[in-house]
């Protein structure tokens, strides 16, 4: 059995599938391409594919990782390549490598994520006013939400400081109706936050939040203390 | 629609993923390298029409001609909707995200009554006057097709033309002289009059209908001679040599049936007499072997499906099942991909192999007794008994099924209550064969699942001529099964005897409820197959604001002599053969299988003569 892992976007339309619709989606295209796909034992067999995280719908995204088990070695270019002609425009596989069996699950490794978000501007504001403001935002020691777990079936508000979630946020691109705000934030297990909700507490720089679009640059985890993505990490 | 607003919508809607298009194999042509855009429409959600066979065949045969576009259109869920309307942006394809009114034709498949009401908002939607006399030349042609086209007269005022039958033939003829017609740029009318010629095609608006004083048909009359009097429904006589699509579309999101699937046959041998299927799709023509198992491998290579399933009205009826399903367990094993057979008689179908096909995970056995007596059983010529029943059951239980599911039907003709006494002792005899199994062989906690629905008589049918139970004795019906039902083991289903009501009208009805459909959906009546909006006090409003009695279609006995709107439809079974059927099933005389003697339906006979390969 071998394992690998590849790199590869979601965009365009396919921003409107969800999650579910594109474990399907991968699993059809690795069949049409007659990859051996390995399976898991039990009732109901399902090809080991795995994924780092959840992309929210109408996300895109340039770094969006899988994990892959196959029964039999095979050439890495030849996948790269025959999974494109199988894809969906906007889904696209930009690199692929041979990772050992008993890798990190990519979920566990997963830590950040860094996200372009294009905010269209309601009215007028100076560039430097933004600026200021990411910077007093960044300078806050706390920085509380309401959200709603659900406990045992039950839901319950609770609040959460979000600003340890927070690694950066800079001011990308300014346009006199629109800027982009590029920011690492925290994705996976040990704590995770989307783009859209820091925005939205940023508050007070008039974006239009119904029409921002959000876009994943890219995922990264830790190795040695190093921030590493999943295809450059060793182990 | 352009790009960014399509996006900007499709941001503010649930599941967008059935508004973009873009699937596997869906269609991609340029505009202006294609002669003839076409729009094939089920009028339901994508979910829900992505799932149907026809519309797959359909769709890819007329796209398969390198001239012919053909886009697909469903009915937007109601948030889609609501912007549309608030924005005043027409309905869209979902190939090329054009408006539909753009399109040279659509057609819509009509698979249940329920779903008329959509068929008026979705060209609502799409900027389309509903009625035909109202689309001028700029207008694209409104066709329809399908099981619900055997009676077509409700639409009559909607439809510019029906086509009867199988489609894969007549829909090229007309989409040929649709490039003529276009060519030769005349009036609507003029095309009208060139495919009134075409076998399987009936233009309602050449055809006057005189009514006697109580309601019923005096006449029904082409308004010059040069119309046919019977439209006879079209068929394909060798399923090997017909079209069948290879490179279907594989969704995005989840659907109904989310799966690869081989047609195995047309028509159906049995003969029940409550089956509308079974008349009207008949003779009974069978794919070969063969043919199946190239279909079934080409289909998986080209979707990567992960399930087959075989489709047809009653898949062990299939000559060559065991052969076919060895065949495809040993090809699909190593790739795990599962095998859906649904549609099968298991009284008569060894479970061995359905174990098989289900290896560990047994999710549940499926029974259609359909009614609770051996009588009605016999009545209805549901060729199945009690003890077929009972050993298939006993089988079930010791190889470690421990979940049922009887299906019947309530409101059948001549049942009595002794006859829902036989549902609740059938349901108790289940449970007792499974107490009375073995512990270790059988599986833990047993659930028996009876679901009854309501019968609905149905044109071209023997049973065409008999009054719908009322919602009142469904009901009354209902409850008394419920009451007696009470078991730890047991859960019992039943249908919205409203919606059995308003089906009943349609599946009968003349040209008359038109008017009341078109009444209903101005009030706001949509999506009546979904039980949470179906909106019965509106419909009833309807038909008073109409002044039509809904009972007269639905619940109202009739005789022999009797006209019906759908009598010009040449089916290929007699009416003749249709009333002796219903003779024969007030005697509870049964009528053999086809493939065990004819008996003579007339679809031997006849224009569609000599077909039947049974």
């Amino acid at each position: 059995m071998y394992k690998i892992r590849i790199r590869f976007t979601k965009k365009e339309w396919m921003i409107f599938i969800s999650h579910l619709d594109l474990l399907r989606l991968i699993e059809r295209a690795l069949r049409r391409a007659k990859v051996s796909l390995s399976f898991s034992q039990g009732f109901n067999p399902h090809p080991k594919i795995s994924f780092a995280t959840a992309l929210a719908l109408g996300v895109s995204s340039d770094g969006e990782y899988m994990d892959i088990e196959v029964e039999e070695e095979i050439d890495l270019q030849w996948l790269k390549k025959t999974m494109n002609e199988e894809l969906p425009e906007g889904i696209e596989v930009l690199g692929c490598k041979y990772i050992p069996i008993k890798s990190k699950a990519l979920m566990a490794f997963v830590e950040y994520s860094t996200y372009r978000v294009r905010c269209p501007l309601i009215q007028k504001i100076e560039e430097d006013d933004i600026k200021k403001r990411i910077e007093n935002f960044m300078n806050e020691e706390e920085i509380w939400i309401e959200k709603i777990i659900n406990k045992k079936g039950r839901k319950q508000n609770k609040s959460v400081n979000i600003r340890p979630l927070i690694e950066k946020i800079e001011l990308a691109n300014y346009e006199e109706d629109n800027c982009v705000l590029k920011m690492m934030l925290k994705t996976g297990s040990q704590g995770n936050i989307k783009p859209d909700i820091v925005i939205e507490k940023l508050g007070d720089i008039s974006i239009d939040l119904t029409k921002i679009r959000i876009h994943r640059l890219e995922l990264y985890g830790l190795e040695d203390e190093r921030v590493v993505t999943p295809l450059d990490v060793t182990v | 629609m352009n790009r960014p607003k399509l996006e900007e919508l499709l941001l503010q809607v649930e599941k967008p993923a059935r508004y973009i298009g873009q699937e596997i194999n869906s269609a991609n042509k340029s505009l202006e390298d294609v002669s003839i855009r076409f729009g094939f429409s089920f009028p339901d959600v994508y979910e829900v029409g992505m799932s149907h066979l026809g519309m797959h065949i359909l769709y890819n045969l007329k796209n398969k001609q390198k001239d012919i576009f053909c886009e697909r259109i469903f009915a937007p869920w109601m948030d889609l909707e609501n912007l549309l309307r608030k924005e005043n942006i027409p309905l869209f394809t979902l190939e090329s995200h054009s408006p539909i009114k753009d399109l040279d034709m659509i057609a819509f498949t009509l698979q249940y009554e329920l779903s008329y009401s959509n068929i008026l908002n979705i060209l609502d939607l799409g900027q389309i006057p509903i009625k035909s006399e109202d689309r001028q030349k700029d207008y694209p042609f409104i066709m329809a097709g399908g099981p619900c086209a055997y009676n077509p007269e409700p639409l009559a005022e909607i439809i510019d033309f029906f086509v009867l039958g199988e489609g894969e033939e007549v829909n090229l003829e007309i989409l040929e002289k649709y490039k003529e017609w276009k060519k030769r740029n005349t009036s609507k009318e003029e095309f009208l009059e060139q495919i009134s010629q075409i076998k399987g095609v009936y233009v309602p608006k050449f055809y006057d209908v005189n009514y006697h004083e109580d309601g019923t048909i005096e006449k029904f009359i082409p308004k010059d001679e040069r119309y046919p009097k019977k439209i006879t429904k079209r068929i394909i006589k060798n399923l090997d040599d017909v079209y069948y699509p290879e490179e279907v579309i594989v969704p995005f999101t989840d659907i109904v049936h989310n799966r690869a699937m081989v047609e195995i046959f047309r028509g159906c041998t049995r003969g029940c007499r409550f089956c509308q299927a079974g008349m009207i799709y008949r003779p009974v023509r069978e794919r070969s072997l063969d043919k199946v198992k190239t279909l079934a491998t080409n289909l998986l290579d080209n979707t990567g499906y992960e399930e087959l399933s075989l489709s047809s009205l009653s898949t062990s009826d299939y000559s060559q099942i065991e052969p076919l399903i060895e065949h495809l367990m040993n090809e699909n094993e190593k790739d795990k991909v599962g095998l859906s057979l649904p549609s099968l008689r298991l009284d008569k179908f060894p479970l061995e192999v359905i174990e098989q096909i289900q290896k560990v995970r047994k999710t549940g056995l499926t029974f259609a007794p359909e009614a609770g007596t051996q009588r009605l059983r016999d009545v209805i010529n549901k060729g199945i008994t009690e003890k077929d029943l009972i050993d298939a059951m006993k089988d079930a239980f010791s190889l470690g099924w421990n979940s049922i599911k009887l299906y019947f039907m309530i409101g059948l003709p001549t049942e009595t209550y002794e006859d829902l006494d036989g549902i609740v002792d059938l349901a108790y005899k289940v449970i007792n064969l499974y107490y009375d199994t073995p512990k270790e062989k059988r599986g833990k906690g047993l659930k028996v699942t009876i679901s009854t629905s309501s019968f609905v008589p149905k044109a071209c049918t023997p049973f065409q001529w008999h009054g719908q139970d009322s919602i009142e004795t469904l009901k009354e019906k209902q409850y008394y099964l419920k009451e007696k039902l009470r078991h730890k083991n047991i859960k019992y289903n039943y249908h919205e005897t409203k919606t059995s009501f308003l089906e009943g009208v349609f599946a009968r009805g003349d040209r008359k409820v038109g008017k009341v459909l078109m009444k209903a959906w101005e009030s706001g009546c949509k999506f009546d197959g979904w039980g949470d909006y179906f909106d019965y006090e509106k419909w009833m409003q309807a038909f008073e604001d109409c002044n039509i009695d809904p009972h007269f279609y639905a619940n109202r006995q009739r005789n022999y002599e009797e006209v019906f709107p759908w009598d010009f439809i040449d089916i290929g079974v007699s009416k003749e053969y249709l009333k002796k059927e219903n003779e024969k099933s007030k005697k509870g005389i049964l009528t053999p299988d086809c493939r065990k003697g004819c008996s003579a339906c007339g679809i031997n006979e006849g224009s569609l003569g000599g077909v039947c390969n049974v």
